[in-house]
């Protein structure tokens, strides 16, 4: 296990390298003048000049990536055109919020997935099972950008059970996290019936059979155990759909996370900022996948060999 | 298959728990403490105040904040007149020179009282060159400042000059204060009713009482400002009674509805604030004035003002409402004329193609908000043949590129207008950027006149002038007059004696009444 | 999910992708209203009969939008996809051919892209690009080619080792134009379920760069657009939302049934 652990940090080493890489590449080789666009047409070629100075975009390109990939070593991701501070203090206060809905958004879709999955499965072709794949195909048909505001229409402003936006409580995170949640928990959903199917037609089924337990317990106890890996395979498949809306999410709750933070970095053509939101979400992502594959070869040691 | 089973087990422990301390760790509200307590109230604000520091809050939002907290030697009223606050009692022994007589007593929320010296090193601050103030522009025609004692403040100008007391209109803060650097700023401690306890960028700003500023019992004891850039979501808080105030920022579409609630007032007064478009004269097609008057005819002001605007606001025919004293309506008019435009923009040699298109495309910057009355102006000009593109940026982006003067086309509001005086700050040309002017607006004949206007001590003199003015504003139109924004303003009924300023200020917040305790907890 | 006989995804998938295509097509020329035309006596009208689906913030008519909207989500879609599917094959292709070694380098780049999750290199991209139709549209080609490249060179790899490619090879056929030749029958299918997902998937983002601000400007109503724009006003006229969000959530699942329907049908012959 650890050799294996090993060998994926050493792999991860070339991916992060080229994601820093192609993250450089999009905010500095872009058509135009970034400096430009900050400061406006009109702006005084002198301005401009020590603007540039200022960001040091007047150095060789192979020298800004030099100290760009040298403040990544260290932490240093440069400072905020529009806050002043620096980029990575910035994106240390704001990750724990998107983290936080991510997290929510993974426990909301294991929470309706498993007994929406276990209905459909344990009783296939039946009401339960068209019922719970009726919602799981178009839960993930419904994008955030229109779940998020039909949430907050039905539970915030006809019924008032929930708050709005903002995070400021329990309460605050519910209409996001579902938000989130759905599409995964849709996806979820139909591979766990899947998983249940062929497992009641399996051997583990006759022999739980056998043995004398009922059919549901026989099916939840072997079935769910089987369907672990590939939980956990979808979970991972699908980090980077999470990741990414979790960022829209944001931006419809006004949770201030890492979505917020680069958005309005946008807004505010603060390209270092963005450089630096863009640069942690890759970055997450890897580093989750990383994690998924650990988990995956946790569970099976058939992986560790390959 | 042991493994695996014990494998799957620990994973799945694992997993919960890791998802429930996430749950579990969640930071607590952001400390609304001092909101739960009896004699608080809440005022959402659109936008976070970009500044804390009375010398140098010149937007709206930063200002009305300020002005709780920070007294000036005078205040204006909206209406041209000036009511002393820190000055007891003014003098101007000459044409150049006004003597303010300071109370005593006053004392700053830390306790130390207000002097003479704390007025020279707010005045001495804004005016030297390395504090970038953007006040500094409008203190220009004050030449000396002096304090002969603890109690007296000597102002001179270097020619007779008007509005001299609009220059005593700063707030004042105590000596010492530095400078606002890099990163967070506390707000220095002011004289005025309230002194900013807690203040978090782009969240809330807590207020409460100075204690050194005497107040009835009744009035609320903290102000709670909460930043809600979100207008469905002010609008329910109004509506649970979470919010008490709201000062212009409810959306005219939800008005109906937020009026409609028994616990709800909406309080509706002729304002001073002004809503105007304006061009940016580095433009070579903006500076013939055909172009600019084509674009006035072809904006339907009265359509705007009655459906979209729901009725809260006048069609405007110039900076001053009918409220100032130099007020005239005898200007030129520009009621929509599309045909007008049309043949305007022909005879200034821009043709119309086939489809009606001209050779004609500007750049409309806005926020968010001024969006949706950014797309009306692109529908409305594309009428008559020019193309708008509209750029949405953030407030505080937004706001700085104005102040650089960086846009083509704009569209802005003018709060507080007291004295006309105002004129000379926006359309003289010495005052661009870092001035007030701007759209770099430059006419010999405007300069003659506002600086006439500046200079002239005689009231029915200056009016006459103003009036001139005026025309040839509405001649010229370094801007297109849109509307004068009514105040509206929205509070639980719990909140007894608003005074409306015409001028859209909260002071009179300070000296309200709470008529019984809050029901629902502020979140 | 092997059904017997009949394949539902499928039925319903066409059923609902030809609804969506004839709407978008014919829709406009059918109910004339210019979605640009502001009306601000209107401003949020709910539906009637002279605006069936009511009017926007500036008194524009929903229905009108919408199937303007259409237009614009699938013109791009389509675009898109069959960019992102000549772009990908050629890369995929060329990886396969080429060599292991060039082959690594490419699939180290299509990891590299893959890296970044979702449409956040999309996002960068239209940041740095600029908001605009054409821009969207390489940002979203930029972040969709890989499924295809992968799709391709796999295809390709596979068929280097077939036995009636090394037969016919025997017998003096260029092995480049052999393979293209078996190639196309054998990617065909995995090519159209991905590229169907694809066009649901790109409408999808399509919305949302939209609905951050990031692709069609106002007064161009795209779906995504529209949705931004209805949230302002959810409190007095749901209606902005409901239209556009209902004709996004549609689309996508027309397109995910009928990719879901492509594939159980070459399971099938496989």
């Amino acid at each position: 296990m650890i050799e294996y652990l090993a060998r994926r940090l050493l792999a991860l080493v070339p991916v992060a390298l080229g994601v820093a890489t192609l993250t450089f590449a999009i905010i500095h080789l872009v058509p135009g003048d970034p400096v430009v666009a900050m400061l406006g047409e009109s702006a005084a070629p002198a301005d401009v000049v020590a603007m540039r100075h200022q960001m040091g975009l007047d150095r060789p390109l192979l020298g800004q990536y030099g100290s760009y990939l040298g403040g990544l070593a260290v932490g240093d991701l440069g400072e905020s055109t529009s806050y002043r501070r620096p980029v990575a203090q910035l994106i240390v206060e704001r990750f724990p919020a998107t983290i936080e809905l991510a997290a929510a958004g993974m426990l909301v879709a294991i929470l309706i997935a498993f007994p929406l999955g276990i209905i459909a499965g344990s009783n296939p072709g039946g009401a339960g099972d068209l019922g719970a794949m009726g919602f799981a195909i178009i839960g993930i048909s419904v994008p955030h950008i229109y779940l998020g505001p039909l949430l907050m229409i039905l539970f915030s402003l006809d019924l008032r059970w929930l708050p709005l936006t903002g995070r400021d409580g329990f309460a605050h995170l519910i209409l996001p996290a579902l938000t989130l949640g759905t599409a995964l928990a849709a996806i979820l959903a139909r591979m766990l019936r899947q998983s249940l199917i062929r497992v009641r037609e399996s051997d583990y089924m006759r022999t739980a059979r056998s043995k004398g337990l009922s059919e549901r317990a026989a099916l939840i106890r072997h079935g769910l155990r089987n369907a672990l890996t590939s939980v956990v395979t979808i979970i991972g498949l699908q980090m980077g759909a999470l990741l990414s809306g979790t960022l829209i999410t944001e931006m419809i709750f006004s949770w201030p996370g890492l979505g917020r933070l680069l958005i309005g970095a946008i807004g505010a053509r603060d390209y270092p900022l963005v450089e630096g939101c863009v640069l942690t979400f890759a970055m997450t992502y890897v580093v989750v996948n990383m994690a998924t594959d650990l988990v995956y070869a946790a569970i099976d040691p058939r992986v560790r060999i390959s | 298959m042991v493994r695996m089973r014990k494998h799957t087990a620990r994973i799945c422990w694992l997993a919960s728990i890791v998802a429930a301390a996430s749950l579990v760790a969640l930071p607590g509200c952001d400390d609304s403490g001092a909101s739960h307590s009896p004699g608080t109230i809440q005022v959402d604000l659109e936008n976070s105040p970009p500044s804390t520091d009375p010398r140098f809050g010149t937007d709206a939002t930063s200002s009305r904040v300020n002005e709780l907290i920070f007294d000036s030697l005078v205040k204006a009223d909206g209406n041209g007149q000036f009511a002393n606050y820190l000055a007891e009692s003014v003098e101007r022994p000459s044409e150049t020179e006004i003597v303010f007589h300071l109370r005593h007593g006053v004392r700053f929320s830390d306790g130390r009282e207000l002097t003479a010296r704390d007025v020279m090193y707010t005045y001495d601050s804004i005016l030297a060159p390395e504090s970038l103030s953007p006040k500094r522009s409008s203190l220009e025609e004050l030449k000396s400042i002096a304090a002969p004692d603890d109690y007296t403040i000597v102002m001179t100008t270097e020619h007779p000059y008007a509005p001299a007391l609009e220059l005593a209109t700063e707030g004042i803060i105590p000596y010492g204060t530095p400078l606002p650097s890099k990163g967070l700023t506390p707000a220095p401690p002011g004289s005025g009713p309230f002194r900013m306890a807690r203040y978090t960028r782009d969240e809330s700003a807590v207020l409460v009482r100075n204690p050194y500023y005497p107040y009835p019992d009744t009035a609320p004891k903290t102000m709670f400002f909460k930043v809600v850039p979100d207008p469905t979501v002010r609008a329910l808080e109004l509506a649970e009674g979470v919010c008490d105030f709201s000062g212009n920022n409810i959306e005219y579409d939800v008005l109906p509805w937020i009026a409609a609630h028994k616990d709800l007032a909406v309080s509706k007064t002729p304002g001073t604030t002004y809503r105007y478009l304006a061009f940016n004269f580095h433009d070579p097609r903006l500076r013939d004035v055909r172009v600019r008057r084509a674009i006035a005819y072809s904006i339907d002001r009265a359509t705007i003002v009655n459906s979209m605007l729901h009725g809260t606001a006048r069609i405007a025919t110039g900076l001053l409402s009918p409220e100032s004293w130099a007020y005239t309506s005898n200007v030129t008019d520009y009621t929509y004329n599309p045909d007008e435009a049309r043949r305007l923009l022909d005879e200034a040699g821009y043709p119309a193609g086939a489809n009606g298109r001209r050779a004609l495309k500007f750049e409309f910057k806005t926020t968010p908000e001024g969006a949706r009355v950014g797309e009306v102006f692109q529908a409305m000009l594309q009428r008559v043949g020019i193309a708008l593109t509209i750029r949405t940026l953030d407030f505080a982006t937004y706001y700085a590129d104005i102040q650089a003067g960086k846009f083509d086309l704009t569209s802005l509001q003018w709060v507080g207008i007291n004295d006309p005086n105002h004129y000379y700050m926006v359309f003289d040309s010495k005052k661009v950027p870092p001035g007030l002017n701007r759209g770099f607006y430059s006419n010999p004949a405007m300069d003659r006149l506002v600086e006439a206007g500046m200079r002239t001590l005689e009231s029915a003199e200056r009016a006459k002038i103003y009036a001139q003015v005026q025309q040839l504003a509405a001649e010229d139109l370094p801007y297109v007059s849109l509307w004068w924004v009514d105040n509206v303003a929205v509070m639980n009924r719990r909140l007894a004696g608003f005074d409306a300023y015409p001028n859209g200020s909260l002071r009179s917040l300070a000296t309200l009444t709470l008529t019984n305790p809050r029901t629902a907890a502020p979140q | 999910m092997i059904a017997r006989g009949r394949n539902p995804s499928l039925s319903i998938g066409i059923s609902i992708v030809v609804a969506i295509v004839l709407l978008a097509i014919t829709g406009p020329i059918f109910f004339r209203t210019d979605p640009l035309a502001i009306d601000l006596a209107n401003t949020l009208a709910a539906p009637s009969r002279a605006h069936p689906f009511g009017c926007d913030a500036l008194g524009r008519d929903v229905l009108a939008r919408v199937l303007w909207g259409a237009r614009l989500s699938l013109s791009i879609s389509v675009v898109v996809v069959t960019a992102s599917l000549l772009v990908g094959s050629a890369i995929g292709g060329a990886a396969a051919l080429a060599g292991s070694r060039i082959d690594n380098l490419v699939m180290r780049g299509v990891d590299i892209v893959l890296a970044f999750p979702g449409i956040l290199l999309a996002i960068a991209l239209a940041a740095i690009l600029g908001p605009g139709l054409v821009d969207l549209a390489i940002a979203l080609t930029a972040m969709g080619w890989t499924g295809y490249a992968r799709i391709v060179r796999g295809e390709l790899l596979t068929l280097r080792e077939r036995e009636y490619v090394l037969a016919a090879e025997t017998l003096g056929a260029t092995r480049s134009r052999l393979l293209i030749r078996h190639l196309m029958p054998a990617v065909a299918g995995p090519l159209a379920v991905q590229a169907t997902f694809g066009v649901g998937g790109i409408i999808g983002a399509e919305a949302a760069l939209s609905f951050l601000g990031l692709g069609a400007l106002p007064p161009t109503p795209s779906w995504g657009n529209m949705l931004d724009a209805g949230r302002a006003f959810l409190l007095v006229a749901p209606h902005l939302t409901t239209a556009p969000g209902l004709a996004i959530g549609l689309s996508i699942l027309g397109f995910n049934l009928l990719g879901d329907g492509i594939a159980q049908k070459i399971g099938h012959r496989a």
